[in-house]
């Protein structure tokens, strides 16, 4: 679903607006592209859809490139293709794309007509070879010795598996045991004792993580380079 | 391996014949297209030999089941357009599902123009095309051959041999001609440059 984008100078879905920036029918320097952002952030405090934050964010960053364009004074370089951006061209370039399409339109139907013929045409399917030899020279007994010899080689070389110490399991039901503790949250540094192993550490990281994937905990950084603050998200 | 440069290469009709043969049992062991180089080298004659046999068999084919198809690169043997009800009842299939129109406009888009990338193709449909590359893709008639050096050095597309054999053409350029601007001065123009201009990445933001 499309994001749609609410500002004075334009109301549409975003893709739209990137699309009318880059085919010049919109000015983007005339668009609060940080209100656009601001906006969409707004909305995420509440939901938010990874793919369409993605294509959000590639959009917005499309556009930021575009406008910097723009804004900043072009080299005094010679200018070569310019004549081209012209408004009377507008028109003409519309009618080439249209032009365009409709070629890849009518080579789509040529290339109907193909695939009708082929599918109406049959081939062998490859690597069906009836009489491919798996086996050569090796009879059921080698085969019975063979894998008694695997047997007799698994049992010498039963390994230990060594318990699992940290589990990140346990690990998120600790963090949620002293967020609980803090209404207001903690500092993230605090999630990790003092004297944590690195294996400890490593398996609250991926706790925490985990839980702010699940939506269960969320984490705030005021400003950036400020300690982050870690709380139980709201039910 | 010496290759004789004659047509015939003992100067023997008999053996032409046999070689003809030969190449026919090839082309029905074969699972795929054939090349003219691997012809050549399993009978041990010239190019232009292989193309004079296979030119005969297809002539012996005239009014049978079967037929020689030039596609992908190769020669492969396989059933006549008319007698695929036959084929299909044979083997349980009742049809094959044709591409979307929309697949079909993408594909057409992706054979002219490659390699091209998602927005370029979408510049052209005017529409998001995601999903539908993603089939393609999954089809095995389009794959990714690297990434263009712009922005965000998105994925560059183009078609692979499977979209040669899937429309029966024999290479690009046996595609069918697009109307107005010249297709196949597309093709390769837009192949992506490794040095591209290092102020393209620190221009951006």
């Amino acid at each position: 679903m499309p994001y749609n984008v609410k500002i004075p100078q334009f109301e549409g879905p975003l893709d739209q607006l990137l699309t009318l920036a880059q085919q010049g029918h919109v000015d983007l320097r005339e668009i609060p592209l940080a209100r656009i952002a601001e906006a969409y952030l707004a909305g995420t405090e509440h939901h938010v859809d990874l793919e369409e934050a993605t294509e959000v964010l590639w959009m917005l960053a499309a556009m930021i490139e575009m406008k910097s364009r723009l804004l900043v004074p072009k080299p005094d370089i010679p200018a070569e293709p310019l004549p081209l951006e012209e408004p009377s061209d507008l028109e003409a370039r519309l009618e080439e794309k249209l032009q365009e399409y409709r070629a890849f339109k009518e080579v789509a139907s040529a290339l109907r007509a193909l695939e009708d013929y082929q599918h109406r045409i049959f081939a062998r399917p490859p690597g069906d070879d009836p009489n491919a030899v798996f086996l050569e020279g090796v009879t059921l007994d080698d085969l019975f010795r063979a894998f008694q010899q695997v047997l007799e080689r698994a049992r010498e070389e039963v390994g230990e598996i060594t318990a699992e110490e940290v589990k990140v399991a346990e690990r998120m039901e600790a963090i949620l045991t002293l967020l609980a503790q803090h209404p207001q949250g903690v500092v993230f540094a605090d999630l990790f004792a003092a004297a944590a192993t690195k294996l400890q550490v490593i398996v609250t990281f991926l706790a925490l993580l985990e839980l702010i994937k699940n939506r269960r905990v969320r984490a705030q950084q005021p400003q950036t380079f400020a300690p982050i603050r870690v709380a139980l998200a709201a039910p | 391996m010496t290759i004789p440069n004659g047509l015939v290469p003992h100067g023997d009709d008999l053996n032409l014949d046999e070689l003809k043969r030969a190449a026919e049992s090839i082309l029905l062991v074969s699972g795929g297209p054939v090349t003219v180089d691997q012809l050549v080298e399993a009978l041990g004659v010239a190019p232009q030999t292989v193309h004079a046999l296979l030119w005969e068999l297809q002539q012996d084919y005239a009014g049978r089941g079967i037929q020689i198809q030039v596609v992908a690169g190769g020669f492969h043997l396989c059933t006549r357009p008319e007698l695929a009800s036959y084929v299909q009842r044979f083997l349980r299939l009742d049809h094959r599902e044709p591409l979307s129109q929309a697949a079909l406009e993408t594909l057409a888009i992706v054979a002219y123009r490659q390699p091209i990338t998602r927005a370029e193709i979408e510049a052209v449909r005017g529409v998001r095309s995601d999903h539908i590359i993603e089939r393609l893709l999954e089809r095995h008639l389009i794959r990714d051959v690297g990434r263009k050096q712009a922005l965000g050095r998105p994925i560059l597309y183009a078609t692979t041999e499977g979209f040669l054999r899937y429309f029966g053409l024999k290479d690009l350029a046996d595609l069918p001609v697009l109307e107005g601007t010249d297709p196949r001065g597309a093709l390769g123009g837009m192949t992506p440059t490794p040095h591209a201009s290092p102020a393209e990445g620190s221009e951006a933001v």
